[in-house]
């Protein structure tokens, strides 16, 4: 086995350490189940401009019994009144099904239309709300289309990707042999981060404390998952030497080639964004290892009821005391200190979170 | 210079003769002779022999683009004679039940890339499955359908770069939301552009815009300033 099959191999292994071939499974039926549900109660309900789009443990494979379902009707095509209607029979016929697929929360991000003119062209300045910076960087992030018409989903992606890359002056560096980290897009995907955690606190206080415990779990360990997937994705432009080995000589295949890569990229799931980036930047089998088995404790915890429910519960004031959240902050130190290592250590990803990650 | 031609039925609905007058006409130097609907392709190639077509340096045929599977066999026949002419014939690949079987017109075949309507035949992985059963056939690169498909052109650049070999003819013209073919917009004619280079000069160009005669010559020079490789587009304003 020569190096790369090696590390192939070693990557392989990371993303079958239990449970995760069992929520990836999980997620496959339920999308399945979601899709069969829907065209039953509404024949055709997405077309060539509209897709039904599922996001967080739906979209990133790891399904527990007690995970939200996070969707929205995505539009793109001609504005038409029935695209509400649909919307709001996809809720009906969802909340008759609550006991398998759970509402989603309660900012009203999910759970209803949106519309691909805002996710392009509003991109940051006054009109860029929370809701539809959230929309767009979950969509590039972490989501999937249900059912078998994707095409709406699929132009939106690639109409995000593309105008985050019209902005950026420079896409290659300045010798031309190589790709630059596109910084546009990097940034947007920084500010999500850093929004969510900023949120976090907002929730705390609208909802007077409930909930916490889980939403800081999801933020100490999912939430960091996909900004670490989504830092990755950006720095694999200048790293991942198959596409600076087919950078073209012509100006606007630079961008359209740049665009299909990405775009390759965010069809895998973060945990697969994270696996890849291990293999290609030959990071340490410890690291590897020591960051997946930190999220499949994580996502054990999750799939637990009862250290769910207790989460659930839990207040912030009661945090120290808890023996479930306890476990938490372990997993999530474990979680943190093999992302340190990917991220600070690692002698190709390391000059990257220097001089994008931070300043 | 590139040669780009019309397709006989944009111009004229069930009249291929009223159609090839018309380009005659106007000095059109390439023809796309259509039978979209299924009942207008025995008629046409009976009538092949009796057409002038002396005046086309390039002819093309388009097949039915959609077809019942009991008329597939007889169309294939039917094909026999367009291809015995050695002229492209252009296939809508969901209008085939049963591709293997047309395989035996080799790369005479020309498998048309779709709009967004279709299930199959949209992106280069599409593509892939198709040319997999049919791997002698070629492309007839609809650029607008792959506008209409991928407004960023990324798509469209990927199968031009994936299908480069196999690409004989584009398909050119301004498809709307509704998937009709209407007249090249200014907006359209910059999408086109971003991937005109990866399109050869010798590759010819049917127009499928619905246009009257007196529209034709400026048709025919807005896809040539769409298919045009050199950087020098006036905007508005500049």
């Amino acid at each position: 086995m020569n190096g790369s099959e090696r590390s192939a191999s070693i990557t392989s292994e990371l993303l079958e350490l239990a449970p995760l071939p069992t929520a990836r499974e999980a997620a496959s039926q339920v999308r399945k189940e979601l899709d069969e549900i829907l065209s039953t109660e509404i024949p055709k309900y997405t077309s060539e401009d509209s897709s039904l789009v599922v996001f967080a443990s739906l979209a990133r494979g790891e399904w527990t019994g007690a995970s939200d379902l996070d969707w929205t009707y995505l539009i793109d095509g001609q504005a038409n009144s029935d695209h509400l209607v649909i919307a709001q029979k996809i809720r009906k016929i969802l909340k008759k099904h609550e006991d398998r697929f759970r509402p989603p929360g309660q900012t009203g991000t999910f759970g209803n239309m949106a519309f691909s003119h805002d996710i392009i062209h509003q991109i940051g300045g006054q009109n860029d709300t929370n809701r539809n910076t959230t929309q767009r960087i979950l969509l590039l992030l972490e989501s999937k289309a249900i059912g078998k018409n994707d095409q709406a989903y699929n132009r939106v992606m690639k109409g995000v990707i593309n105008r985050y890359l019209e902005e950026d002056n420079h896409l290659l560096t300045e010798d031309g042999t190589r790709y630059r980290v596109p910084r546009f897009l990097l940034n947007d995907i920084v500010r999500f981060w850093r929004t969510m955690a900023v949120d976090f606190a907002s929730k705390q206080r609208d909802r007077a404390g409930e909930g916490w415990g889980l939403r800081n779990a999801k933020l100490r360990i999912s939430r960091k998952l996909i900004f670490a997937s989504g830092l990755l994705v950006c720095f694999g432009c200048n790293l991942d030497d198959g596409l600076q080995r087919r950078i073209s000589t012509t100006d606007s295949d630079i961008k359209l080639d740049l665009v299909n890569h990405i775009r390759d990229q965010m069809r895998l799931t973060p945990l697969e964004v994270l696996a890849k980036a291990i293999e290609q930047n030959d990071v340490s089998q410890t690291v590897g290892e020591e960051l997946f088995k930190a999220y499949s404790d994580f996502l054990n915890l999750l799939n637990d009821k009862n250290s769910r429910e207790a989460l659930d519960k839990l207040r912030a004031e009661d945090s120290r005391t808890n023996p479930t959240f306890k476990s938490v902050r372990e997993i999530s130190q474990a979680f943190e200190r093999a992302l340190d290592l990917l991220f600070f250590v690692n002698s190709k990803l390391a000059p990257l979170t220097r001089k994008y990650g931070v300043f | 210079m590139r040669l780009i031609g019309f397709s006989t039925g944009a111009l004229t609905r069930d009249d291929f003769r009223a159609a090839l007058q018309i380009l005659t006409r106007r000095r059109v130097r390439a023809v796309e002779l259509s039978a979209l609907r299924q009942h207008e392709l025995i008629p046409l190639v009976e009538q092949l022999d009796n057409l002038d077509l002396h005046d086309f340096q390039y002819k093309a045929f388009h097949a039915p683009s959609v077809m019942d599977p009991e008329f597939e066999a007889v169309a294939i026949s039917v094909l026999d004679q367009v291809a015995s002419r050695h002229w492209p014939i252009i296939v809508h690949p969901d209008a085939m039940h049963n591709p293997s079987k047309w395989a035996g017109f080799g790369d005479l075949l020309c498998i048309e890339n779709m709009d967004k309507r279709k299930p199959i035949g949209q992106t280069v992985a599409h593509l892939a499955e198709i040319f997999k059963v049919l791997p002698k056939a070629s492309l007839c690169f609809d650029i607008g359908h792959a506008r209409q498909v991928d407004p960023t052109m990324s798509e469209a650049a990927a199968i031009l770069q994936c299908y480069k070999q196999r690409l004989k003819q584009i398909h050119i013209s301004e498809v709307n939301s509704e998937s009709k073919h209407d007249a090249i917009s200014f907006q359209s004619v910059l999408a086109f552009r971003k991937v005109a280079h990866l399109v050869p000069e010798t590759v010819p160009a049917i127009v499928e815009s619905r246009v009257s005669e007196d529209e034709i010559d400026e048709e025919i020079q807005d896809a040539r300033k769409a298919l045009s490789s050199e950087n020098v587009l006036a905007i508005a304003g500049d």
